[in-house]
C-alpha cells in the first residue's frame, strides 16, 4: 500500500497509480457524450514478487475492468499502471518495441470463462504452444516437448495434445488456460475469477495448483474475485473495491479479523462461514449498488451503510433516491433545480406535497444521519429548498495499525458496531 | 521433429501427423452431417453430375467451330424435335443443337458462378473485415456505401450496369460482381464485430500476438461459416440472375448459354416447339435448386450449436 514502507525496487513488479477508467455514455443520432460510467475511479496499489493480491468486491464494482487495465487489454482514462523494468518504473501504455514485448511476456491473464477464452478451432498444442511460437521460444522440433512439459505442470499430459477445448471438462480447460499463461514464464498473472465457473471440488484443485505453481516459480497473482472464501485461502493482501474506488486495503488476515470499513464488514457478514457460530445470522447487503455513471458524493457507500454519519457526504441525490422509494411522494415531484450536488430546490405539483416532504424529512422516516447532515431546509410555496455540506472526497487514509480504509469512522467505531 | 521426440511419440501411439488426422476427422464430421440429410445428398449428386458435364464437355459434345462457346449452326436441320438423329434434344429456329447448348451451357454457368462468387466473396470479406476491425468512421463510410448498394434491387441494378456496358457475357459477370459483394461485406462485418468480443481474442492479445495473426488465426476461421453458406447459395442464384439477364438479350447472341437458349426457343413454344426452351430451362432450375439444397444442408452441418460436439 502507499502508506506502507517504501517497497524494495527490485521486489516491486507492478504499481497501479490513481487508475481511472471511464466509459462514455452516448445518446442520440449524433452520439453525443452525455456522461461517463466511472467503472474504475482512482485506484492505487502495488503488486510485489511472489505475492497474491486479492481484488474483491460485488459485481459491477470495477474489479474486472481494473484487471483488464492491468493486463493492458484496456487503456486507463487517467493514471497508469507502472511496470518495474530493470529497476525503472515505466507506464505500460507508453512502452514501445522491446520494452512493450517484455511487459507483455511478463504479465499474463487467465479468464473466468475457460470455454470462451480458448479458440474452439485450435487444438491444445496450438493453444498452449502459441505464446512459444509468438516469441520464437520453441522451434518446430521441440515445440511438442515444451508443450508437454507445460501440460504436465498443470496436471495434464501428452495424451491431451491433440484435442479440442470442447472435449475437456471445465476444470481441465482452466488448466489449459493456466498452462498457456505459464508458457512465457511470466512474473505476474491476472486471474479474473478463475474458479467461479467451476464446481467446488474442482475449485479447490485449481486453487491448490495455483498455490503450488506460485511457490515453484515465485509468481505474483492478482486474484480478481467476488468470493471471499477463495481470497482468504489465496491472497496475502486484499484490496476491497466498491463502486470504482478502494474501500479498504491491507493484509488479508488482518482484514478478516477486524474489517475497518463497514462495507467490508457487510461483505463478510453476507458470506456464510462454515467455521463461524451457527447462531450468527447470515444477512446480505441491503439496497442496490448506485449507478456508477453518477456515484454518490462523499463516501460512495453511505447510501447503503448502516453506520452512516452526517459527515459521510450526503447530497441532493440522497433525498431524490429516498423520494423514489417513498410511497405517494415521487409522483408529486415535478423538477429538481440543482445549484450544486449539495444544494437544490425540489419543485412539487402542490404546496401540500411540498409541505409533506418537508415534514417527512424532519421526521424519523429518513435516515437520522441524513437529517443531521441537512444544513438548510426551507419550505417555499410548492418548492422545498435543501442544502447539505460538501464534505469532499473521503479517500483512503492510514489507520493506527498501518492499514488503509476509506471511512470517516475509526476502526474501533466500526468494530464496536452491533447490528440491531 | 528430432529423432528422439519422434520415437517417443511413436511409442505412445502418436505420429507427427496426429494434428492433421484430428483436423481431418473434424472435417469428416461436417461431411457426415451433410450426408445425413437426404435433400443435401440429392443436391450434391446433381451438382456432381453437372460439374462432370462442364468439365468433360469437349469430349461429350465435340465442338466443330473455332469458338466452342458459340452454338454450332446446322442450317440443314432447323426446328427438329427431340429424338432426331444427331440432334438428340432437337434443334432451335437457327439450327442450333439443344444438347450442345445444354452441355456447353453448364461450362458457361460454372464460369459465371465461380468468377462472380469468387470475386464477390473475397472482396466483400475484405471490406467487411476492415469495417468490423477498424470501426469508427471507416466502418461508417463503408457501411453507408453498402446500404446504397442494398437499397437497389439486385436484378435491376445488375441489369442497369450490364445494359450500360453493352451486351456481352463478360459484362454480365462484371455487373453481377459489382452488385453482389455487399452481402458478404455485411455478413463478414457482423461476424467480425461479434467474434472480436470473444475472450479468446483477448487471450491472444495478452500473449502479445500481432493483429494480423489474431485476425487470421482467431477471427477469420470463426467467422467464415455464414460466408461459406452464402457463397454456396449464391452459386445457384448467380446463374439464375445471369440467365435472366442473357434471356433479355444482354449476352452476345448465339452464345451457348442457358438463358440465351430459353430466349431463342420461347417464340416457338406457342407453335408447339417446346424443346428449345424447356431443356435449358430445366438445367437452370436444377442448378439453382441443387446449390440451394446444399447451401441449406451446409448451414445445418456447420451450425455452431451442433458442430464438433
Amino acid at each position: 500500500m502507499r502508506a506502507a514502507a517504501e517497497p524494495q525496487a527490485d521486489d516491486l513488479i507492478l504499481s497501479i497509480r490513481e487508475v481511472k477508467k471511464h466509459y462514455p455514455i452516448r445518446e442520440g443520432a449524433l452520439q453525443r457524450v452525455v456522461g461517463h460510467v466511472r467503472a474504475v475511479d482512482g485506484v492505487s496499489f502495488d503488486i510485489r514478487r511472489g505475492e497474491t493480491v486479492g481484488l474483491v468486491g460485488e459485481s459491477g464494482c470495477g474489479k474486472t475492468t481494473l484487471g483488464r487495465v492491468i493486463a493492458a487489454l484496456a487503456d486507463p482514462t487517467e493514471g497508469g499502471v507502472h511496470y518495474n523494468m530493470d529497476g525503472m518504473m515505466s507506464r505500460i501504455d507508453r512502452l514501445e518495441g522491446k520494452a512493450a514485448r517484455a511487459f507483455r511476456r511478463n504479465c499474463q491473464m487467465v479468464f473466468q470463462d475457460s470455454f470462451a477464452s480458448l479458440n474452439p478451432r485450435h487444438l491444445v498444442i496450438d493453444l498452449v504452444g502459441r505464446p512459444l511460437k509468438v516469441y520464437n521460444e520453441a522451434t518446430s522440433a521441440n515445440l511438442i516437448e515444451r508443450v508437454v512439459e507445460l501440460l504436465e505442470q498443470v496436471g495434464l499430459g501428452r495424451q491431451h495434445l491433440y484435442r479440442y477445448p470442447h472435449q475437456f471438462s471445465g476444470g481441465q480447460r482452466q488448466r489449459i488456460s493456466i498452462a498457456r499463461a505459464l508458457a512465457l514464464n511470466p512474473e505476474v498473472i491476472v486471474l479474473d475469477e478463475p474458479t467461479s465457473a467451476l464446481d467446488v471440488s474442482v475449485q479447490a484443485q485449481i486453487l491448490n495448483l495455483l498455490n503450488d505453481l506460485q511457490k515453484e516459480r515465485n509468481l505474483a497473482y492478482l486474484f480478481v474475485t467476488h468470493d471471499l472464501s477463495v481470497v482468504r485461502h489465496m491472497a496475502d493482501r486484499l484490496v476491497v473495491m466498491y463502486l470504482g474506488k478502494v474501500a479498504e486495503a491491507g493484509e488479508t488476515q488482518a482484514i478478516f479479523d477486524s474489517p475497518h470499513h463497514p462495507y467490508t464488514r457487510e461483505l463478510m457478514a453476507a458470506k456464510p462461514d462454515l467455521e463461524a457460530d451457527a447462531n450468527v445470522e447470515v444477512r446480505g447487503l441491503e439496497g442496490n449498488v448506485p449507478d456508477p455513471a453518477r456515484p454518490p458524493r462523499g463516501c460512495r457507500f453511505h447510501t447503503r451503510c448502516e453506520l452512516a454519519t452526517p459527515a459521510c457526504g450526503w447530497e441532493v441525490d440522497d433525498v431524490v433516491r429516498w423520494l423514489e422509494d417513498a410511497p405517494g411522494m415521487f409522483e408529486h415531484l415535478v423538477g429538481v433545480e440543482r445549484q450544486t450536488d449539495f444544494a437544490a430546490r425540489l419543485a412539487f405539483d402542490s404546496e401540500e406535497a411540498a409541505g409533506l416532504l418537508s415534514m417527512a424529512v424532519r421526521s424519523e422516516q429518513v435516515p437520522e444521519a441524513m437529517r443531521a447532515a441537512m444544513r438548510r431546509l426551507n419550505l417555499d410555496g410548492d418548492k422545498v429548498e435543501i442544502e447539505f455540506e460538501d464534505v469532499g472526497e473521503i479517500g483512503l487514509t492510514a489507520r493506527d495499525d498501518g492499514r488503509m480504509a476509506a471511512c470517516v469512522l475509526s476502526p474501533e467505531e466500526v468494530a464496536s458496531w452491533k447490528r440491531t | 521433429m528430432t529423432d528422439t521426440s519422434q520415437s517417443r511419440i511413436d511409442a505412445e501411439g502418436m505420429t507427427a501427423d496426429t494434428a492433421f488426422r484430428v483436423r481431418m476427422r473434424r472435417l469428416f464430421g461436417v461431411l457426415q452431417g451433410l450426408a445425413s440429410n437426404p435433400a443435401t445428398v440429392i443436391g450434391l449428386v446433381i451438382i456432381g453430375l453437372m460439374l462432370a458435364m462442364a468439365i468433360f464437355a469437349p469430349w461429350i459434345s465435340e465442338p466443330n467451330s473455332p469458338d466452342p462457346y458459340q452454338m454450332p449452326r446446322d442450317w440443314g436441320a432447323v426446328r427438329k424435335p427431340p429424338g432426331t438423329p444427331g440432334h438428340l434434344l432437337g434443334t432451335t429456329n437457327e439450327g442450333g443443337d439443344v444438347l450442345y447448348g445444354v452441355i456447353w451451357g453448364s461450362r458457361t454457368s460454372l464460369q459465371l458462378s465461380l468468377m462472380v462468387v469468387g470475386s464477390t466473396m473475397i472482396f466483400g470479406t475484405i471490406i467487411g473485415s476492415i469495417a468490423g476491425l477498424v470501426g469508427g468512421w471507416v466502418d461508417e463510410v463503408l457501411m453507408r456505401i453498402v446500404d446504397v448498394f442494398l437499397s437497389i434491387p439486385e436484378l435491376i441494378f445488375a441489369l442497369a450496369i450490364a445494359a450500360m456496358l453493352g451486351p456481352s457475357f463478360g459484362n454480365i459477370i462484371f455487373a453481377l460482381a459489382v452488385v453482389l459483394w455487399v452481402k458478404y461485406a455485411r455478413i463478414m462485418r457482423a461476424q467480425v464485430l461479434q467474434i472480436k468480443q470473444h475472450d479468446f481474442v483477448d487471450a491472444a492479445r495478452v500473449i502479445g500476438d500481432s493483429k494480423l495473426n489474431i485476425y487470421l488465426r482467431d477471427i477469420l476461421p470463426n467467422a467464415v461459416t455464414p460466408v461459406t453458406v452464402q457463397a454456396t447459395l449464391d452459386m445457384g442464384n448467380v446463374v439464375l440472375i445471369g440467365a435472366t439477364l442473357s434471356f433479355i438479350g444482354l449476352a452476345e447472341a448465339g452464345i451457348a448459354e442457358w438463358g440465351v437458349l430459353v430466349s431463342e426457343g420461347q417464340a416457338g413454344i406457342a407453335s408447339g416447339r417446346w424443346w428449345a426452351s424447356t431443356f435449358p430451362g430445366l438445367m437452370i432450375f436444377l442448378w439453382a435448386l441443387s446449390f440451394n439444397l446444399v447451401g441449406d444442408g451446409l448451414r445445418d452441418a456447420l451450425d455452431p450449436r451442433t458442430e464438433g460436439r
